[in-house]
């Protein structure tokens, strides 16, 4: 649906995106995940139409952005990073004028206009004016806005940034039944975000790719890697690292008459830990897999300077 | 050709549910009802000749207020991004903004009309003349727009774009009096850029084509100069 190939784009000697390629499948949910200034922004501004590229190809729904803007303009909605509100104006009036945009007039207008105000929960407020409207309920005409030609591209930058713990839910919940039927992009500097809502994240730092997969993918891209944690009673540490099959056993603290263990080991020695301390008549009381959290593997790849 | 009349609905809208319209207007018919009580009490004439003159030069100060709000508010609110991603050409923003301006001093115009009322009451004014001396004030108006748009569309700040706006207006106005500052020879021949010169055969009732076609080529190359600066700042 969307295939990015070299691209670049600088703003006159600043490279903001530097010789990214990458491509995304109909129905798709990616999370473009990476520290602010990474160049998120500009690439998301690229693939809408917004700016155009100085280098590279990009093409959207099959359509070449730069040769064929009107076309891919179609096909993708844009909530950019802060809603483009007129203040003055009403929800119901901004709704209206959105939908003109984009080619729907007389009855097909209300209707749409209609049916987006429920999608997102609108429902009611037809009349408030834009500019007396809490962050959320912006962030939500924001998404209408994007909404209103049933796109089959969403792109959305930072949907969640500013909005306060119950309106994240919300708009997650939000994000989610709309990634059901449509391909998704989707911007954040917030980790949990990406794991909440994204299979597929990519990351991305100083205006370079710098890592793309499923979360599982990236995880295991972190420095410290997949390790297990053991609590044991009865066991000296040594002894459980002179097992065959565990590589490393380092000690993390004492429970009681329990040691807790970071046990690191080629392949998954949850089993063969198990059967040891049936046979020697060690007393375990946990014995399970850590993978590294995203931000883990994200401080890892990028850097920390990043 | 759609989406010019969905640009210009919604800046008018945008117009009237601020108080900037209804600013504009009160300012507007107050510094006009002055221009006409002196203009009527000094040359004891019923007509509108130094109204139309005198308002035509205040318009180089309160039409770039007018539009100044226009590209420079929409980059500021992150509005731009919506229109230049829907797919609409970019002239017809342009356009359609510069159409909901154009309205406005229409309406403007419009208040006034209790002027030529007045004289008609008390004297036997030239209906002709002040039909073509409201063209030449519209002419003006479609003009100074284009250009404030286009002072608009170079700045993120309301209000440099409207003080830029003006400067680039006066000196159109200037070069009618350039005989006070260079040799006449050279006077004589840029006279013909300024605004007076040919503002001043609408107000003796007198339609010439030249004149037209200045404020249709000022129209023109300023909605273009627009279009242009907002193509390549895209680029920047």
């Amino acid at each position: 649906m969307i295939d990015v190939q070299h691209l670049t784009k600088s703003y006159g000697p600043r490279l903001a995106v530097d010789d990214v390629s990458f491509s995304i499948g109909k129905g798709e949910v990616v999370g473009f995940l990476g520290p602010n200034g990474a160049g998120k922004t500009t690439t998301m501004r690229i693939l809408t139409g917004f700016l155009p590229a100085t280098g590279g190809d990009v093409k959207v729904a099959g359509f070449d952005v730069f040769d064929e803007p009107m076309q891919v303009k179609r096909r993708v909605g844009y909530l950019p990073e802060s809603p483009p509100l007129y203040p003055e104006l009403t929800v119901g009036t901004y709704l209206e004028f959105a939908a003109e945009l984009r080619g729907f007039y007389g009855k097909e207008r209300l209707k749409r206009v209609g049916r987006v105000m429920e999608q997102v929960g609108l429902v009611g407020w037809e009349g408030r004016v834009l500019g007396s409207l809490s962050k959320g309920y912006r962030q939500r005409v924001g998404l209408a806005q994007a909404l209103v030609h049933e796109p089959e591209v969403l792109i959305l930058d930072e949907p969640t940034s500013g909005l306060d713990p119950t309106q994240v839910m919300g708009m997650r919940e939000l994000m989610r039944e709309l990634a059901a039927t449509r391909t998704v992009i989707l911007s954040t500097h917030i980790l949990g975000e990406v794991e909440a809502i994204c299979p597929r994240a990519m990351l991305i730092a100083g205006g370079k790719l710098r890592a793309s997969g499923t979360i599982a993918e990236l995880r295991e891209q972190a420095p410290g890697g997949v390790w297990y944690y053991l609590e044991v009673a009865g066991a000296q540490d040594r002894e459980v690292g002179a097992l065959a099959g565990v590589q490393m056993v380092e000690p993390l603290g004492i429970d009681g008459d329990f040691a807790k263990l970071r046990v690191r080991a080629p392949a998954d020695p949850r089993e063969l830990l198990f059967r040891a301390a049936a046979a020697k008549g060690w007393r375990v009381r946990a014995l399970e897999q850590r993978l590294p959290s995203l931000e883990e593997a994200f401080i890892g790849i990028v850097g920390r300077e990043g | 050709m759609k989406f010019v009349f969905t640009m210009w609905k919604k800046e008018l809208r945008s117009y009237f549910v601020s108080p900037i319209a209804y600013v504009f207007l009160a300012a507007y018919l107050l510094i006009a009802g002055l221009f006409f009580y002196l203009g009527v009490t000094l040359t004891g004439e019923a007509s509108l000749r130094v109204l139309a003159g005198n308002l035509a030069i205040t318009q180089i100060f309160v039409l770039p207020m007018l539009t100044m709000r226009h590209f420079a508010e929409e980059r500021r609110q992150g509005t731009l991004e919506m229109l230049l991603t829907a797919p609409i050409p970019l002239w017809a923003i342009v356009v359609g903004k510069w159409a909901a301006s154009v309205t406005l001093c229409a309406i403007m115009f419009a208040g006034t009309l209790v002027f030529p009322a007045v004289l008609a009451y008390y004297g036997d004014p030239d209906w002709g003349v002040m039909l073509t001396s409201y063209l030449g004030l519209f002419a003006v108006a479609c003009a100074f727009c284009a250009a404030g748009l286009f002072s608009s569309s170079l700045l993120d700040d309301q209000m440099a774009a409207g003080l830029i706006g003006a400067v680039i207006l006066v000196p159109f106005w200037l070069v009618g009096r350039a005989e006070a500052l260079v040799p006449d020879e050279w006077a004589d021949r840029v006279r013909p850029l300024s605004l007076l010169y040919h503002l001043d055969s609408f107000n003796r009732g007198v339609l010439d084509s030249m004149d037209i076609y200045y404020f249709v080529a000022f129209t023109a190359v300023f909605l273009f100069l627009t279009f242009r600066s907002l193509e390549s700042r895209r680029w920047r």
